[in-house]
């Protein structure tokens, strides 16, 4: 292994920070969209999903946080395992897992509230912050995290709205932050971004990942996915075809399939 | 080859032919339509201008000696419109935010959506003789401003819950999933995220509702009456008293009713005030449709940038 990054083989799934044991998917009751999928992810490290359009990334990605249940007639098999207990039961709540798994989605999606109001919205309601002073402080480190302070901090109490496309991502990613999660789910987070936004929020990607939080991140862009992850899993109609150290799966790959898809025979 | 480009070159020529012979019709029809529109409003304003500017038309009771006026029927016009918002904005909310976030797919939801369509198709005055007969009669309310509220607000709720439910739906579902996704429950994430977001659409269509309801007769006959009021506005506070203006047991008669009485039953001068009120409401009408483009702008400059 050439792998800068420790590429140890994947610990037992009992013991990482977030796992899924044969996940399957199914939409309008009928639908197959995910086959059984088993993944483990481990804190610090950036995972890559990667594969050609429809293949369900997003499906699997939706399934971490259970975004899934807000979607009618869609049914999630199988175990997902976070802090080794299964949070894929009627039982587990929803609202306590979210708060400590972020999402961050392909179009940004600032609240019409100022920069201030959008990190501190769902803090306040958790009643997490409590002083003015904690609130100035969640805001700042939250920005800084996100790489977005210095550009902003002369306008808080503007709107989110006003700020650039990449400013917003990047806000997103500092309210997520702002919820101290241990968990941040990105899909395609910068396909609506220039390169020099794209970027910004690759940077902060890894810097985030280097404070020990888990990510995992869809993307059509393998450039970016060898930029940032550690490790890559390859998605192909349903099926987890592939997965392994990120510098491996680019360099070489075993499945015919991914390899059809790293030279662009398709998706 | 040549032939070809002949051909194409006809196809072009006719279809701009075309296109121009549409734009031209329909800008024909826009035309007329505004003209109309137009005259109507001049020919209301330029009759009864003069009479509703003649100084006590906007502040003399319609029993005045000289210079009768219809301050009394203004002043019901826009107590009952208040009070009937005051009803029908928090149903209609509550029955929006339900079909929107919470009804399950099924056919119970289906049904209240017909429902709630098939009263806003209903003729108001069907609406008005439900209401003599249920609000007057069997609950026993009498002919008053809280049935003639009742009554608008049965016409009012479809309207408002299909501009409300409009503007939720128009909220981006990734603000939904971006608000739910951080831990919200669904309550708090449709109070704090997609109402605010709707707000301007939903300010907007109620205050569009009430320039309706504002003008509204066939549904008032027979709920809150036509006898011209007499009110006192010296004692305003004695709430039984069916003088005192804020009482909402006593009979009151809005603009549209008024003008309705006094054409069916014409005495001398009566035309001139006919027209007068005429005037006064379609000038109301107008500044809550004014009203509510401004107010519209406003919020979501508010919103968008504070
Ligand atoms: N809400 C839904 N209802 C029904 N079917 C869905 C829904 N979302 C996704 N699917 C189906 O699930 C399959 C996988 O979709 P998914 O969105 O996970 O793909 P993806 O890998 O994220 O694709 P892309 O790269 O284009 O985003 C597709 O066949 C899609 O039609
Ligand atoms: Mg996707």
């Amino acid at each position: 292994m050439t792998d800068t990054t420790p590429a140890q083989a994947p610990a037992a799934a009992d013991e990482c920070l977030l796992a899924t044991k044969d996940v399957t998917v199914t939409y309008d009751l009928t639908h197959e969209a995910l086959h059984k999928t088993s993944l483990s992810f481990e804190s610090g490290q950036v995972t890559a999903l990667i594969g050609p359009s429809g293949c369900g990334k997003s499906t699997f990605l939706r399934c971490l946080n259970l975004m899934n249940r807000e979607i009618p007639k869609c049914s999630v098999g199988g175990q997902i395992l976070y802090h080794g207990h299964d949070i894929n039961t009627p039982k587990e709540n929803l609202f306590e897992l979210r708060k400590s798994i972020g999402m961050v989605f392909q179009q940004p999606t600032p609240f019409r509230k100022s920069i201030r109001e959008n990190i501190l919205f769902a803090p306040k309601k958790h009643g997490r912050v409590r002083s003015r002073s904690e609130e100035d402080e969640l805001v700042e480190t939250s920005l800084r995290q996100a790489a977005l302070w210095d550009e902003v901090k002369d306008k808080l109490k503007q709107s989110a709205h006003a700020l650039s496309g990449g400013q917003q991502q990047r806000l997103c990613i500092a309210r997520t932050l702002a919820m101290k999660p241990d968990v941040v789910l990105y899909d395609e987070p910068c396909s609506a971004l220039d390169p020099i936004s794209t970027f910004a929020i690759e940077e902060t990607i890894r810097s985030i990942a280097e404070s020990g939080i888990c990510e995992i991140i869809v993307t059509h862009n393998m450039e970016q996915a060898t930029r940032v992850s550690d490790r890559t899993a390859f998605f192909y109609v349903g099926d987890m075809v592939e997965t392994g150290a990120t510098q491996q799966i680019f360099s070489d790959p075993h499945d015919q399939r991914l390899v059809d898809y790293l030279t662009g025979r398709f998706g | 080859m040549a032939s070809q480009v002949h051909s194409l070159d006809d196809h072009v020529s006719r279809i701009n032919r075309q296109d121009k012979v549409a734009t031209g019709v329909l800008t024909v029809i826009v035309g007329l339509v505004m003209l109309l529109v137009v005259a109507i409003i001049a020919y209301i304003l330029v009759r009864g201008g003069t009479r509703a500017l003649t100084p006590g038309f906007l502040t003399n009771p319609s029993a005045a000696e000289e210079a009768p006026g219809i301050v009394y029927q203004l002043w019901d016009s826009f107590y009952m419109l208040i009070v009937t918002l005051v009803i029908s904005v928090p149903i209609s909310l509550g029955a929006a935010i339900f079909l929107v976030e919470y009804a399950p797919d099924n056919w119970v939801t289906s049904a209240a959506k017909t429902a709630i369509e098939t009263l806003s198709s209903l003729p108001s005055i069907v609406v008005g003789m439900f209401g003599s007969l249920f609000f007057v009669v069997t609950l026993g309310w009498g002919i008053s401003i809280i049935a003639g509220a009742c009554a608008l607000t049965m016409f009012n709720i479809p309207i408002l819950v299909r501009t409300i439910q409009q503007a939720l739906e128009d909220v981006p579902r990734s603000q939904r999933d971006a608000a739910l996704a951080m831990g919200l429950t669904r309550w708090e994430t449709t109070i704090n995220v997609l109402l605010p977001a709707a707000m301007p659409a939903i300010v907007t269509g109620i205050v569009l509702s009430a320039g309706r309801v504002f003008g509204e007769a066939a549904a008032l006959i027979f709920t809150s009456g036509s006898a011209p009021a007499r009110l006192n506005f010296a004692n305003p506070f004695n709430f039984v008293s069916p003088t005192c203006p804020f009482n909402i047991f006593r009979p009151a008669c809005s603009l549209a009713v008024y003008i309705w009485r006094l054409t069916s039953e014409p005495t001398d001068g009566s035309v001139e005030i006919v027209w007068g009120t005429a005037t006064v409401l379609l000038v109301c009408v107008l500044l809550f449709n004014l009203l509510a483009r401004l107010l519209g702008k406003f919020l979501s400059r508010r919103l968008t940038a504070e």
